[in-house]
């Protein structure tokens, strides 16, 4: 299915050029490294209502990592219902999850189109698979709920060219946040929820080219790093201490399943952060 | 997935979620022991006018084709810093060589999964197709293989047809075909050298296999050649109750409590093109049971369709039944808060919240366990001949 009806931007598109200055010192000085503890999240910013239209809204933007240039992850999310199912639609008990997940065309640096890709349609299948758990599904049979979230910017490095093949990774970064933007939108709502679900990602992953000690970051920043392992990321109930998605990927060898273990647990450690602002965030609109 | 209805009602699940949660063994519907795989037909090289093919059919009556095809692609040189300051110092070509070939794109493969009755734009569809997608690019070697020097590589399209009806969740049946298609796919090998255009030779005789063999070594009883690398395998595995269950069908998947994909890898210690005494031994050990080095490539929650279940009504509540009519009014207004918190024994009701980090932890664990379920599933796929 091609998009045929609206004016594309133009299919064979290049990048503009990064040119190297003053020479190899410079190059080096502008490779990345991470600032930050291991075991801290970025700051993240966190509000509701903020789409008056819709039942529940919430927007969330995680402090940018690229120097310069203000780009961090921006998320929005509009949550529409419950309401009531079209007429051709059989019986449900239940309530019917719809979760579109959307790049704006313009949020990374490869365009994109208009319709949805396979990858977006995949963060929305996780999506949807998180927030089942979390809501309580049986209070409203014969309805739909709709959750939207348009990542108006992607997180990713606009200075650096040496940022190809990130893009996979930035998925998980991008999974996590819309988990916890939408966790905020349906409380905005008022769907009731077992809990507040919040993303969290954590990854294996090494610094140095020729290093073979590989450490464990929560909230990794790809390009902060020379190579990522294996990354996880977690939705978590923290009042329930349950998992409702788990999303690992990466390679590991059968014998290290300490490292799979402790790589779930920095995941969860990072998703009870993002609810701790969740909680705050939503402590805020009712007070 | 979500929008596929189990056609059970809830005294059945009931019944079904309480003998799969027997101890010390669940009692499964269809008698297998909880490893237990459907059994299975399978056959490769159905397809003449592909690279690769596989047909697997299922026990229960699900079949699955897939077809490899490959195309000669021009790799797209991004303007980098990397490029650029390689050619400034005049790096060594073996370092060039090198970096270069570390360098594959994901979009070097493309997989389509087709199942009757669903849309291609479906979430299952797209799902399905990701996850084997994803297990297979995990360690990056599969990429590697498809270079065919620094200017032009093999553009793969994996298309994954799904025959009959999905009877049951088609993940671990797409992704065994896949395995074999991919095992039996050739390429016309490469006559011209260095980044010359490629020329090939046309006698498809002399092709290569994408994953190499080792052609001094037969392989049991059907005297196929040794494969000296395999493709990934995705398995799914259930947990009811305390019990781990492998490929459920689809009505134990129904009750479960956790469902997880866990794509499994085996370790190449040897490289593509490896001639020596180390690698012969290697491989050795690489063969037998029980001692083959697993690797975890990627595990993904599948939201079990026992989450969209209808549940079944208590007969305290139910006012067909015993439950008096008169307060039935005051009940319901305040009922729907008790309710959720009682659990009747014998009624059903769809699961709520996720699973503990425990039990999805034990999942993966019983998956990459040394002589579990996917050794034997590899063991399975080397028994079928290759052609």
């Amino acid at each position: 299915m091609t998009d045929r009806r609206r004016i594309n931007g133009p299919v064979g598109a290049t990048f503009p050029p990064v040119f190297v200055y003053e020479g190899e010192d410079a190059v080096k000085e502008t490779k990345k490294t991470r600032s930050r503890p291991p075991n801290a999240i970025r700051k993240m910013y966190l509000k509701t209502g903020v789409t008056p239209s819709a039942s529940g809204s919430a927007y969330l933007e995680i402090e940018t990592s690229a120097k310069g240039s203000g780009s961090g992850l921006k998320l929005s999310c509009t949550v529409h219902g419950p309401r009531s199912l079209p007429r051709s639609t059989p019986f449900s008990p239940h309530i019917i999850l719809s979760t579109h997940v959307k790049y704006a065309p313009f949020a990374t640096r490869q365009r994109r189109g208009y319709l949805r890709d396979s990858t977006e349609r995949d963060l929305g299948t996780h999506l949807e698979t998180a927030l089942r758990g979390a809501i309580i599904a049986d209070r409203w049979p014969k309805s739909g709920v709709d959750i939207i979230i348009s990542i108006i910017e992607g997180d990713q490095d606009r200075e650096s060219s040496k940022a190809e093949g990130d893009e996979s990774w930035d998925m998980m970064n991008a999974l996590s946040g819309c988990i916890t933007v939408a966790s905020a939108a349906l409380a905005d709502a008022g769907i009731d929820c077992v809990d507040t679900v919040a993303g969290g990602v954590a990854a294996l992953v090494r610094n140095a080219a020729d290093d073979s000690v590989s450490n464990i970051v929560i909230d990794p920043v790809p390009s902060e790093h020379e190579k990522i392992l294996a990354a996880c990321c977690i939705a978590y109930l923290p009042t329930r201490d349950e998992v409702t998605n788990l999303w690992f990927k990466g390679d590991l060898g059968a014998s290290d399943m300490e490292l799979y273990t402790s790589l779930v647990e920095k995941g969860i450690q990072a998703s009870k952060y993002a609810n701790r602002v969740l909680v705050e965030c939503l402590g805020e609109t009712v007070g | 997935m979500s929008s596929q209805h189990v056609l059970l009602s809830p005294a059945e699940l009931s019944y079904l979620h309480a003998s799969l949660s027997l101890q010390p063994l669940p009692l499964r519907p269809d008698g297998r022991s909880p490893t237990q795989f459907r059994p299975l037909v399978a056959e490769t090289g159905i397809l003449p006018g592909t690279n690769g093919s596989a047909r697997i059919c299922f026990a229960d009556g699900t079949e699955a084709i897939v077809g490899v095809k490959a195309e000669v692609e021009r790799t797209v040189q991004p303007f980098t810093q990397d490029t650029q300051t390689t050619q400034d110092e005049g790096e060594t070509p073996a370092e060039d060589e090198r970096r270069k070939e570390e360098v594959g794109g994901s979009d070097w493969v493309e997989m389509t999964v087709e199942i009757p009755g669903y849309r291609d734009d479906d979430p299952t569809t797209v799902f399905l197709g990701q996850m084997l997608q994803e297990a297979l690019l995990a360690d990056g070697e599969f990429t590697k293989r498809l270079r065919i020097n620094g200017r032009f590589h093999w553009k793969i399209y994996l298309d994954i047809l799904l025959i009959s009806p999905p009877l049951s969740y088609p993940l671990p049946l797409l992704s065994l075909t896949t395995h074999l298609a991919l095992l039996s796919a050739r390429l016309p090998r490469l006559k011209s050298e260095g980044d010359e255009d490629p020329l090939f030779d046309d006698d498809w005789a002399a092709s290569t296999y994408v994953y190499p063999r080792d052609n001094n070594k037969k392989d049991g009883k059907d005297g196929n050649n040794k494969v000296v690398a395999r493709p990934p395998v995705t398995l799914l595995v259930m947990a009811v109750g305390n019990n781990i269950i492998f490929d459920p069908a689809r009505e134990e998947l129904a009750v479960a409590d956790v469902a997880l994909a866990v794509s499994v890898g085996e370790e190449t210690t040897t490289t593509t093109t490896q001639t020596g005494g180390d690698d012969d031994v290697d491989m050795e050990e690489g063969s037998t049971p029980g001692k083959r080095r697993l690797r975890l490539l990627s595990v993904r929650t599948i939201d079990p369709p026992s989450r969209l279940t209808p549940p079944g009504v208590p007969n305290a509540t139910n006012t067909a039944y015993t439950a008096p009519t008169g307060t039935a009014e005051a009940k319901t207004q305040d009922g729907a808060r008790t309710l959720e918190t009682e659990r009747v024994e014998g009624v059903w009701k769809a699961p709520r919240g996720g699973a503990k980090v425990m039990v999805m932890a034990a999942l993966v664990a019983k998956v990459l366990e040394k002589g579990g379920v996917a050794d034997e599933v590899l063991d399975g796929l080397e028994a079928v001949d290759l052609g």
